[in-house]
């Protein structure tokens, strides 16, 4: 690896600039100082003219401002004056000795510079590599999460239009000897997997908009019935095997209706999708503090204890569901609840799957506002 | 009345499967888990089992290789777009066909007269298939009464296939039975023996009305006369 290849000729030209400045800077302190010291003795400050370039140019220019130096020395201060000869034969070793040890102590300097351009090098090849790393990793799990989402939503989408196209083809075989009630059983299904594959598509809408937070609530004041009742008839003929009992006297509560029937029309949904078919999932409803606690207990497996949190996340199905999904309701239901101020969770109850979604109840005695 | 037991996690896919197949005239058992229908299986024997490759508690692949152990019964199985190797381990693990999902009840039903089909006539020496005629034993095939002159690759090829008339035979499978296990990532042969094939039996290579091409799976040799897909 080449270190130095980055260097431009207006380097260069400084470093010679400088190489010359340091060899006449030298020479004029020599120059001053030689009434008070023996002019042979001075000759070794030129090492620091040296020391100097082969720090900051390397040892190209520090060879060169070695041998200009012992040129200028011999020049200005060793007689005879102004010549390049030398008198005393003595002369000449102290002038091979400054040579050399410029040059030496300027391979070391430089040596060592370069072991600090080469550290300095691999510490931001270093860094830059863990960036890469860091990177890369990211967009392998972004790629993961998308092929996982890609893969719950299709088998999502599928399962319904598998079941709408098989029944539909069913009652337009003219082959096939249906009797009337089959018949109308194939027409429920084509229809409430209709209204299933719709409900994928409103959740995937709401979960983009959650996700990117333009979901705000507008509040108001709801009866909880309405609510509910707005819910189930969502639901259609699913809708009912759930069994409401709700209290007459319970307060109203302050939310977004459209994004609270969402959060009901999930759970609901869950609950169906994990109890056993034909089986009721109840509603009922309690207060506590100032909220109105809406209970959804249903006869299914209910939730083991290490997954109760983990089942709000999306993209997360329950292990052993033997009705898939992509797991979105409850991400959903979550979402809303959280921007209406309110709550859901798993209740640990042994006989069956019980969500619980707590809404801020209003005052009992109705305030103008 | 043939015996049809349905696998599948979905209910509404397993009940609009179940009143169509009754519609049809077959007896019908359902089972949502791969446990429960290799107990059905074992139970009641069905005739034919439609079988969905993705269920809660294991793979239909695995349903399918575990009821081979005990078992020769027809198995169709529902797949999805693009599983290509999922289908393929299904089909080696011993499923004579599949299904994409989603499908309508008239392919379905095909499919599984077809399957139902080559049980019955899984003894003939001689097999027909449209205008084409095979006598396995005396080695001769004519076309419209015609003979034809095959190599004894191509014959062998030819008899594997007509002896699974409308089951999809998959490379690896097809492979194996013809020129041995050493060669069963070949596939290249056996394109090319499956051309050959065509250019001598088919009226319009290009266009092929017998040996069918699943891309990406196998082949399978249906007779024209009966394609309804």
């Amino acid at each position: 690896m080449n270190v130095r290849s980055g260097r431009s000729y207006g380097e260069l030209a400084t470093g010679l600039l400088a190489s010359a400045g340091a060899v006449v800077f030298v020479t004029a302190a020599i120059t001053e100082l030689k009434p008070y010291v023996p002019v042979l003795s001075l000759g070794v400050l030129y090492v620091f003219a040296v020391l100097l370039i082969a720090v900051l140019w390397g040892i190209g220019l520090a060879s060169l401002v070695s041998v200009a130096s012992m040129l200028a020395f011999n020049w200005f201060f060793l007689p005879p004056t102004h010549t390049f000869q030398l008198r005393d034969g003595a002369n000449w070793l102290a002038l091979a000795v400054y040579l050399v040890t410029a040059i030496v102590v300027s391979a070391l300097a430089a040596r060592s510079r370069r072991r600090a351009e080469l550290a300095e090098l691999r510490e931001r090849e270093a860094a830059a590599l863990a960036e890469e790393v860091l990177e890369a990793e990211a967009l392998r799990r972004s790629d993961a999460i998308k092929t996982a989402v890609l893969h719950a939503v299709s088998h999502d989408l599928r399962s319904p239009l598998t079941a709408i196209v098989a029944a539909a083809s069913g009652l337009a075989n003219s082959e096939l000897r249906l009797a009337d009630a089959d018949r109308a059983e194939l027409v429920t299904t084509i229809r409430s997997e209709a209204d299933r594959l719709d409900r994928i598509v409103g959740n995937l809408l709401d979960l983009s908009r959650l996700e990117s937070g333009v979901a705000a609530p507008h509040p108001a004041l709801w009866p909880v019935e309405e609510l509910v009742g707005r819910a189930v008839e969502e639901l259609g003929v699913e809708g009912e095997r759930v069994v409401a009992d709700l209290n007459a006297d319970a307060p109203p509560v302050r939310v977004d209706a459209v994004q609270i029937e969402r959060v009901l029309v999930n759970l609901l949904d869950n609950a169906l999708k994990f109890s056993p078919p034909g089986s009721a999932v109840q509603v009922r409803v309690d207060e506590q503090d100032g909220r109105l606690l809406l209970h959804v207990v249903d006869q299914g497996p209910g939730v083991a204890a290490g997954e109760r949190d983990a089942v709000f996340e999306a993209f997360r199905r329950g292990g052993g569901a033997a009705a898939g999904g992509a797991g979105l309701g409850l991400a959903i239901a979550r979402g809303f609840s959280e921007v209406n101020g309110a709550r859901v969770w798993v209740e640990d109850d042994p006989w069956g799957g019980h969500f619980v979604l707590a809404l801020p109840a209003a005052e009992r005695t109705p305030v103008s506002t | 009345m043939s015996r049809i037991l349905v696998v599948d996690d979905e209910p509404q896919i397993l009940r609009a499967l179940e009143m169509s197949l009754r519609g049809a005239g077959y007896d019908v058992d359902t089972a949502s888990t791969g446990a429960q229908a290799l107990t059905a299986a074992a139970v009641q024997p069905p005739d034919a089992v439609i079988l969905d490759l993705v269920l809660p508690d294991t793979r239909g692949t695995d349903v399918c290789r575990e009821l081979r152990t005990w078992s020769t019964v027809p198995v169709i199985v529902l797949s999805v777009v693009g599983d290509e190797s999922e289908k393929v381990a299904a089909l080696d693990a011993g499923a004579d066909d599949y299904v994409t999902k989603p499908f309508g009840v008239d392919e379905l039903l095909a499919r599984l007269r077809a399957a139902l089909r080559r049980v019955e006539g899984e003894s003939e020496p001689v097999r027909e298939v449209g205008e084409l005629r095979v006598d396995i034993a005396g080695r001769e095939v004519t076309l419209g009464g015609c003979p034809v002159q095959l190599t004894p690759h191509e014959f062998t090829l030819l008899s594997l296939l007509v002896r699974n008339e409308g089951k999809l035979l998959t490379h690896k499978a097809i492979l194996e039975e013809v020129w041995g296990h050493a060669y069963a990532d070949e596939s290249h042969y056996l394109h090319v023996y499956v051309s050959q094939l065509r250019r001598k039996l088919e009226p319009d290579p290009a266009r092929p009305r017998y040996i069918l091409t699943e891309p990406g799976v196998g082949y399978r040799i249906v007779n024209p006369a009966r394609r309804t897909s």
